[in-house]
């Protein structure tokens, strides 16, 4: 683990401004960051502005005010394409309901980033495997994802967001819809890539996912409620900070 | 970029076979109609082009002047021209041959059997005008035609008709009850532009036409005179002669009207063309209809083809897509698609036209134009019907698309 940031967020405010000029504050004054290999949750019930987090913190999104910056970039004057470009390079997306494309192979769909990156088709098959190996599922790299469990086809999203070396991986609920053993499969994996230097991002309101990271930020209401190792977290020392 | 997006275009259509092939099916009929409806067009014109110049596109038609003050068009005046008239243009420069014809529909007789035909009253140079050759026999001289012998050289249904198996040359065949003796016969010159036959006609000299069987106050007046020019590209030289030639025999004053009328072949042929030209267009854009047809099928699959891969746009966006690049994808399937329904219709196209030739007896030429028209098609129907579907993909909000359920 070094100490340069991955992610600064500094002042971050997002307001979402509805048909009839009504508009919704969603988040605060976020402020935090993330140094490269550490492994954070983002927890906080529905409703609470984590999701709207995560879409800026991924680059799906920009906020309304304050200051995002990502691996030395700053994300808040950047326009769609660019936007893109920093998806494409410095993210890795792993979701809820994976997310695979079905009609394609699995190589296909762990290549899939690299094509924007305009990698030639061999070197993209060649870092789909490593992907796949890394990822316990070499071998099946020809079948379509239907043929192959939920668990799996998770491992398979993880290694598509693995494949452009990202700096940083965020995972929205990935074990959302996996049940309780496969889930803990995936954490594990996780927890091992996290090992191997991964930055990871992961939001979920489970408190057994979020017990995998070792720090927790918590988002209730728009504000940043708790922001601390995850074991010392308890629901008292929640303030707005 | 480009190889990368038309593959991965191509996998995305190839993996909805049925769809697809049903979408593309559209454009198939649409492209394999327009390219049949020009080739038909075109067998048309090259057919009457053809017949045209069989009979020779370097003759002159030099008729007696329309009456156009008043009465039915198209009604001829009274005959003008003279035989020394065509004798005289005979000699002019650039004229190979010319010669005349006086008419009467007659019915001919042989023993019990008779039949209904053209009696054609001219001199030995018809054979030349018509492009005809003499099968058997001779044909008749310019002595005979002076001396109005009752001579007859008829064409192969004549023989067919009449004679049979037997051979025509003696026999006497009457017309009008006039005996004929049949003293050649003439090869075959097959059906005419619009199915006429054109081997049922009997020559006889002039004089005797007009003593014998088809009697005028005027008989040195001819109803129809033809000059063959030496070679099509002299043909309005010529023809400018002519009418210098028999405006000064007729003593026409200066701001007289002709009182005959000169029309080349070419004139038919250029006119033939240009009706085989608007016809060949009007079917095309007629065919096209269907086109538009095929194209809002595609149109209308790609729209939904958007919409049940909304998540998977969101995906592509989340990890990396730019947005033009999403709108090249979907431009890139529609036009894929039809430009490979273009590329199957032209090629059915080109064979059903084909095969109905050979059934019909038509020659149909197979044009430059059934390639580019269906290439193009393909690109701007492709390109037209892929574009709002195109759009509405690469508008898709990211994180909007990757909820969509």
């Amino acid at each position: 683990m070094s100490d340069s940031p991955v992610i600064e967020v500094k002042h971050l405010y997002k307001t979402y401004f509805m048909e009839g000029g009504n508009s919704q504050l969603v988040l605060k004054d976020i402020n935090f960051t993330i140094k490269e290999g550490e492994f954070v949750a983002i927890m906080g019930p529905s409703g609470s502005g984590k999701s709207t987090l995560m879409n800026i913190l991924g680059c799906l999104d920009l906020p309304t005010q304050g200051h995002y910056v990502l691996d030395n970039q700053d994300i808040e004057t950047k326009d769609d394409k660019e936007l893109a470009l920093i998806r494409g390079k410095k993210i890795g997306f792993v979701f809820q309901n994976f997310n695979l494309m079905m009609k394609r192979t699995i190589a296909d769909n762990v290549s899939l980033p690299l094509i924007y990156q305009r990698v030639e088709e061999k070197e993209r098959y060649k870092r789909a495997l490593q992907m796949l190996k890394k990822v316990g599922l070499l071998g099946y790299q020809k079948r379509p994802p239907s043929q192959i469990s939920g668990g799996m086809q998770q491992r398979v999203a993880i290694a598509r967001a693995l494949v452009n070396n990202p700096a940083i991986i965020f995972a929205d609920e990935p074990t959302g819809n996996l049940d309780s053993k496969t889930s803990n499969e995936i954490m594990d994996l996780f927890t091992e890539l996290n090992k191997q230097g991964i930055t990871i991002v992961l939001v979920t309101h489970e408190d057994d996912v979020a017990n995998y990271a070792t720090r927790m930020i918590k988002i209730s209401d728009g504000y940043k409620v708790y922001d601390g190792l995850r074991k010392d977290y308890s629901k008292e020392k929640e303030t707005r900070c | 970029m480009l190889k990368t997006i038309i593959k991965e275009a191509w996998i995305s259509i190839a993996s909805y076979k049925l769809r697809t092939f049903l979408t593309m099916l559209g454009i198939l009929i649409g492209v394999a109609a327009v390219v049949m409806m020009v080739s038909a067009g075109q067998a048309v014109q090259l057919h009457i082009t053809k017949s045209f110049s069989s009979m020779g596109s370097n003759r002159i038609f030099i008729s007696p002047a329309e009456l156009v003050t008043g009465g039915v068009r198209g009604a001829r005046g009274l005959p003008s021209v003279t035989i020394e008239d065509v004798k005289a243009l005979k000699n002019l420069k650039g004229v190979k041959t010319a010669s005349y014809e006086g008419r009467s529909a007659v019915q001919v007789v042989y023993g019990s059997r008779n039949y209904g035909t053209s009696v054609y009253g001219t001199n030995p140079d018809i054979l030349v005008v018509n492009n005809s050759e003499i099968e058997d026999g001779v044909m008749f001289t310019e002595k005979d035609v002076k001396s109005a012998r009752p001579y007859a050289v008829i064409g192969q249904t004549m023989v067919n008709e009449l004679f049979g198996l037997q051979n025509p040359i003696g026999k006497t065949i009457r017309l009008k009850g006039q005996p004929f003796k049949v003293i050649g016969t003439i090869k075959e010159q097959g059906d005419g532009l619009f199915g006429n036959d054109m081997d049922n006609f009997i020559y006889i000299p002039y004089t005797t036409l007009r003593q014998r069987l088809a009697g005028s106050e005027r008989p040195k007046y001819v109803d129809m005179a033809y000059v063959v020019a030496e070679s099509e590209d002299q043909i309005e030289a010529v023809s400018k002669r002519i009418e210098y030639l028999l405006r000064s025999r007729h003593r026409l004053k200066e701001g007289v009207k002709n009182d005959f009328q000169i029309r080349p072949m070419t004139d038919f042929i250029n006119k033939v063309r240009n009706v085989g030209f608007i016809l060949s267009t009007l079917l095309a854009v007629i065919a096209s209809i269907s086109l538009i047809v095929g194209s809002i099928g595609i149109m209308n699959m790609m729209l939904v083809s958007v919409t049940e891969r909304t998540r998977e746009i969101g995906t592509r966006k989340a990890l990396g897509a730019p947005n033009n690049w999403i709108m090249m994808q979907f431009l890139a399937e529609s036009i894929l698609i039809s430009f490979i329904g273009s590329f199957i219709g032209m090629i059915f196209g080109v064979i059903i036209s084909q095969l109905a030739g050979s059934v019909l007896g038509f020659e149909v030429p197979i044009s430059v134009w059934s390639v580019i028209v269906s290439v193009s098609v393909a690109v701007v129907v492709g390109v037209i019907s892929g574009l709002m579907p195109a759009l509405k993909a690469m508008r898709l909000n990211p994180i909007e698309a990757l909820r969509y359920q």
